[in-house]
């Protein structure tokens, strides 16, 4: 609703900030790089060998994942509070990284005792990616089964917690049937990090988060269509079935490809669309889309930085970053509108 | 305009034995048909299923059995987007968006002929205008929706229709939720509309003294039957009677309501 000249201060604020904090999660971390150094080894000038093996080999790609992870995860909240008219809506609380979380645990836990060794081989990573897909494919449709019959924000979020205590369960289950090798696997995909990715796996996140982007901005005129009411869409010309599939389809690409490869990570799919609506005061989906995206990649990559802990030896799991980040902002929603 | 040659057709929309229901049925027999420019009011006591009518004439909702025929063709083999160009429908109360303007969600209702990211072309921004002009709220366009009062916003929503430019508007009990100001409002908004911009208009409504006023035919969803016929030939018929089981609630032909 503000003239398009404003958003233009907002957007360069966000983008100088996007750059800032990019330089200084290449700049921080267990060994503190000096600047000269780092422009050095990216502008292909004379810098110590270790600056630009770390640069290159973990630091750029894990910003890179970090970047990815951001946006499409708060691309993805937002389509799914559009779509299920609540504020709350995003694929961690609607038990959709619950359902990744079961397919990577039946994958690494259940299926490697048929024999497939899971010492980092090609084979064990593109199975914990499609097993993160599926079974966050298969939470999300099961939602879009329920959720016409409830109606309500509180039901929807009660039906995405029963989700999680359910896989939460059979997951236990697994685990207690499974080695402490396979154990140790799946406890670490749960904590969620950027790291570790190879140049092949940051790849496909790419392309398959690329192609989740670019069927949302296909959906960005069923959104607005959506954002006064499904009876009222409907009359428009709005076919709900195919909206529903195509974002449903989305969302999944989006969240289930970042969930497979980062680990489930909470709270940035519902505060990232409501800081953008904050800040750019327009609903269209037309501002939000491009809004969230960069946002979500700002505020990860503010995520990382803290979680590699600058100058420790030890990491935090970005899962609680994440939480510390997001969920004031989610308080704050809940305090401030009257969510029934 | 798709249709404009049907204009002064009889059977704009015809009703055959239609059941209303989804699971099971709802409300059987309906019989009706509605002409180009003509004004009608749906009656009946609450929860007889007015709304699921209004709502299964547009789409929105699947039918049991019977017919619903717009300009001869049946409306489930209509494609959404020739569908909303046929019929649109004005909900009692819609989710209001917070951060909405009331020009951006006028522009949603171009849908079904906006391109792929819903731009709105110039002559129907120009529309856009206009249509605000008309419904009273000139000067709201850049307004937040959510910021909006009920009566405003029962306007807006009826706007909506208008800039849809459907030849049939639907419109759920529009003035249910109204003070008796804006109740007036509404409705010579929709006199006006019937009157100027030749459009079918269907509306539920408790307010009988409203219907006999305003509308050229009123369908009534008796608890026994479904009847349809002029203001006039149905008070000579009596059969307003029939609206509510309580035999003790009779109707005065005089003062037009329930003594």
């Amino acid at each position: 609703m503000k003239a398009k000249g404003k958003y233009f201060t907002i957007y360069s604020l966000i983008i100088i900030s996007l750059s800032i904090f990019i330089t200084l999660n290449l700049l921080l971390g267990s060994v503190l790089f000096p600047v000269k150094d780092i422009i050095a080894a990216i502008f292909g000038g004379e810098a110590p060998e270790y600056v630009s093996n770390i640069l290159f080999s973990h630091r750029i790609p894990k910003a890179i994942t970090a970047l990815l992870a951001g946006a499409a995860l708060s691309v993805c909240g937002l389509q799914m509070q559009t779509l299920f008219r609540n504020p709350l809506a995003d694929p961690y609380i609607l038990g959709i990284s619950s359902g990744a979380g079961l397919g990577v645990a039946i994958f690494v836990m259940g299926f490697s005792a048929f024999g497939i060794t899971l010492s980092s081989s090609i084979a064990a990573n593109v199975g914990i990616v499609v097993a993160a897909w599926l079974g966050a494919f298969g939470v999300t449709l099961l939602i879009l089964m329920v959720s016409s019959r409830l109606k309500e924000s509180i039901s929807l979020l009660i039906f995405g917690i029963m989700i999680a205590s359910v896989t939460g369960a059979i997951i236990s289950l697994i685990q207690y049937f499974s080695s402490s090798a396979q154990l140790k696997v799946f406890v670490v995909w749960t904590m969620g990090s950027f790291s570790g990715l190879s140049p092949t796996n940051i790849w496909i996140m790419f392309i398959v988060i690329l192609t989740g982007f670019a069927m949302t901005v296909f959906n960005i005129k069923d959104l607005n269509a959506l954002l006064l009411g499904e009876a009222y869409a409907k009359s428009l010309g709005v076919n709900l079935e195919r909206t529903r599939r195509s974002i449903l389809v989305a969302t999944t690409l989006l969240a289930g490809s970042v969930t497979a490869f980062c680990g489930p990570i909470g709270f940035i799919g519902i505060a990232v669309p409501h800081i953008a609506r904050m800040l750019f005061r327009n609903a269209d989906h037309k501002v939000l889309v491009p809004a969230t995206a960069i946002l979500g990649a700002t505020i990860m990559i503010i995520a990382d930085t803290i979680s590699q802990m600058p100058g420790q030896p030890e990491v935090l799991p970005i899962n609680t970053v994440s939480a510390l980040l997001g969920v004031p902002v989610i308080l704050y929603i809940i305090m401030k509108s009257k969510i029934t | 305009m798709a249709g404009s040659k049907y204009v002064n057709s009889d059977n704009l929309l015809v009703l055959e034995n239609l059941s209303l229901g989804y699971n099971k049925t709802i409300y059987s027999n309906i019989n009706a048909n509605a002409c180009a420019a003509q004004t009608i009011a749906v009656v009946g006591a609450n929860g007889t299923g007015k709304s699921t009518l209004l709502r299964s004439l547009c789409g929105i909702l699947p039918y049991r059995s019977g017919k619903i025929e717009l300009y001869g063709k049946e409306i489930k083999k209509y494609k959404a987007s020739q569908l909303a160009q046929v019929v649109s429908f004005v909900p009692s109360q819609s989710p209001r968006a917070k951060n909405f303007s009331l020009f951006d969600m006028l522009a949603t209702s171009c849908y079904s002929r906006t391109n792929w990211i819903g731009k709105i072309d110039r002559q129907d921004s120009v529309k856009i205008e206009e249509t605000l002009v008309k419904v009273g709220l000139e000067g709201f366009g850049k307004r937040d929706i959510s910021t909006l009062s009920d009566g405003e916003f029962q306007r807006a929503a009826i706007a909506r229709s208008l800039v849809q430019d459907s030849h049939i508007i639907l419109l759920d009990e529009p003035t249910a939720f109204l003070d008796i100001a804006n109740k007036i409002t509404i409705t010579k908004l929709l006199a006006n509309i019937a009157a100027n911009e030749k459009k079918t208009i269907v509306f539920s409504t408790h307010d009988l003294q409203l219907a006999i006023k305003l509308c050229d035919k009123i369908w009534i969803m008796g608890y026994n039957g479904f009847i349809q016929d002029t203001p006039d030939r149905l008070i000579e018929k009596g059969a307003f009677d029939k609206i509510f089981k309580d035999s003790l609630l009779k109707f005065d032909p005089n003062l037009f309501t329930f003594v």
